[in-house]
């Protein structure tokens, strides 16, 4: 499920955005080393491939068919950061080329899809040793994390559906997410009969790019879910805090708080000032993670390749 | 099909699309975030932006007929949501959920019809996004299409094979799956060496790497106070 812009509240959308940008920094460097530049193409022509493989229907009984999301596969066969990075790149290229989830929205998609929904499709998988079980669970898993991100993403901005449209919608996402998990673990069957070599070894918990990986997925878990609660349930602390700073109450206009005072507010305050501290408050944001990735770039040797 | 049309939508030779890409993706963002940030019954300004998103798809000499359809890709999406906020009780934002996308998704729609591929990966290149990713993307685009052939072509010989159009059973669909991947992977290693050997080091070389000038930062400018003007408009009146 893409989200497009326009559903998300400016909470939600912009403590997505902020965790995944660095997030896929530090998995981008990561994925650099354990594949090295001349890895690309193979990365590349991999989305390319999901794309394509979206176009064979799996029939799934009474007239439906189902097709592969593929996170998990990418996770089997690539390995966790690679995959990562493939399912960003598909993403953002569905949000540009094909208009299929937004942009402003796309840090929330990255995150529902290429970091937790990969890494959930990739911790039964490894956890069961590659066996069967955990190649369907792996698939399954990938799908439900992801789904429920986004349902409580969406929740979380406000958009409400009624109980018996929610429950549906459950049901059809766990339905759909069983479905994935038979697709996986039906082309992961192919795969080994075809060449076994394509699916990796799993390489235990031990394994350092995993360990890495999960640390970061779990941070940056807690992290959305503290940044969207303080940005959301108490704009008063929000307030306080950009008092302090002397924003004053131009961040919040800013931020157009659905809030009954708004046109008072608005109409008190110079627009001028307002602008200001929005274009600050997008600057220091940039700011923030061009030295984030400075300083993981900093705390690793850098491949040879980079200085170029 | 869709996706050439864009593709060839994107080649034009307009004032917008000789602009730098950086520039028309912080302009595309700076829009974005203004349609995001709107009050609830801003209905107004949403004309307004509407209206000059046509202007820009007119001064970029891209057809607005043909953009408004495209972009109402997002709306099955949107539309089902919003039954749902409004089966929910809140009519108001789903006319808003409806109206916001649609806006977003065509301001993208603009982007992108505007800037090919490869400037959009200088683009964000200069915006210092990881170049890992987007040279990930940019193969993944370059093989898009001739993977999707690939499937479309495997899709027509089962179907020649099984002599009806009845769909495949789902070991079949998935051993076609794993044919893909086979072929893909060996597709991506031919690929590969065939750029090592042409002297490939980690970097598609772009074509024309354009520096931002004045005219740039001028666009970027004009661009940023009109999407910043239609504001100062609503909280005037």
């Amino acid at each position: 499920m893409h989200i497009p812009d326009g559903f998300l509240s400016t909470p939600v959308w912009a403590t997505m955005d902020a965790i995944a940008a660095p997030s896929i920094a530090y998995i981008a460097r990561r994925a650099q080393r354990e594949f090295d530049d001349h890895r690309i193409p193979l990365m590349g022509v991999m989305g390319a491939f999901i794309f394509a493989a979206q176009m064979i229907n799996f029939p799934v009984g009474s007239g439906t068919s189902g097709h592969l999301v593929g996170g998990a596969l990418l996770s089997f066969t690539l390995g966790p950061a690679a995959a990562s990075i493939v399912m960003t790149a598909i993403l953002a290229t569905q949000a540009l080329v094909f208009q299929d989830g937004g942009l402003l929205a796309l840090g929330a998609n990255v995150f529902n899809m290429a970091i937790a929904g990969v890494l959930a499709g990739y911790l039964p998988w490894v956890l069961l040793r590659g066996r069967k079980a955990g190649v369907f669970l792996g698939g399954t898993l990938s799908l439900l994390v992801s789904a429920s991100l986004a349902l409580g993403e969406l929740w979380r901005s406000g958009v409400r559906m009624p109980a018996s449209v929610l429950a549906i919608s459950i049901a059809l996402f766990t339905v759909s997410a069983i479905i994935e998990g038979a697709i996986t673990l039906a082309v992961v069957q192919a795969l080994e009969r075809i060449q076994p070599g394509f699916i990796r070894q799993p390489r235990g918990l031990g394994g350092k790019g995993f360990r890495g990986t999960s640390v970061l997925a779990g941070a940056s878990l807690a992290l959305a879910a503290a940044g969207m609660w303080i940005a959301s349930t108490r704009p008063d602390g929000i307030e306080k805090l950009s008092q302090q700073i002397g924003l004053a109450s131009h961040a919040r206009t800013f931020l157009a708080s659905p809030l009954a005072e708004y046109k008072l507010q608005l109409v008190s305050s110079p627009f001028l000032a307002k602008s200001l501290a929005g274009l600050i408050g997008l600057f220091v944001v940039y700011i923030v993670c061009l030295c984030v990735s400075r300083v993981l770039l900093a705390s690793r040797p850098a491949p040879e390749q980079e200085a170029a | 099909m869709r996706h050439a049309r864009i593709e060839r939508w994107s080649r034009g030779n307009s004032p917008i699309h000789k602009r730098h890409a950086a520039a028309r993706i912080l302009a595309t963002a700076g829009l974005l975030l203004s349609i995001a940030t709107l009050p609830p019954a801003a209905y107004r300004a949403y004309v307004l932006y509407f209206a000059l998103l046509l202007f820009t798809a007119a001064a970029a000499r891209l057809p607005p007929l043909a953009m408004v359809w495209t972009a109402a890709a997002v709306l099955p999406f949107a539309l089902c949501f919003a039954l749902a906020t409004a089966l929910a009780g809140d009519s108001g934002l789903a006319v808003r959920l409806v109206i916001r996308s649609y806006l977003s998704s065509f301001a993208a729609l603009l982007l992108i019809a505007t800037t090919p591929m490869p400037d959009l990966v200088a683009g964000l290149e200069w915006l210092r996004a990881p170049r890992f990713l987007t040279q990930v993307m940019q193969f993944l685009y370059r093989y898009l299409i001739v993977l999707m052939e690939e499937a479309n072509a495997m899709r027509q010989a089962g179907a020649a094979r099984a002599g009806s159009l009845r769909a495949l059973q789902f070991r079949q669909a998935a051993g076609a799956a794993g044919v893909l991947f086979a072929r893909s992977y060996a597709r991506a290693e031919a690929i590969h060496r065939a750029m090592l050997a042409r002297g490939f080091e980690g970097r598609l070389p772009g074509f024309r790497r354009k520096r931002f000038t004045f005219a740039d930062a001028g666009f970027l400018a004009i661009a940023a106070s009109l999407v910043a003007g239609v504001r100062v408009l609503l909280w005037r009146s």
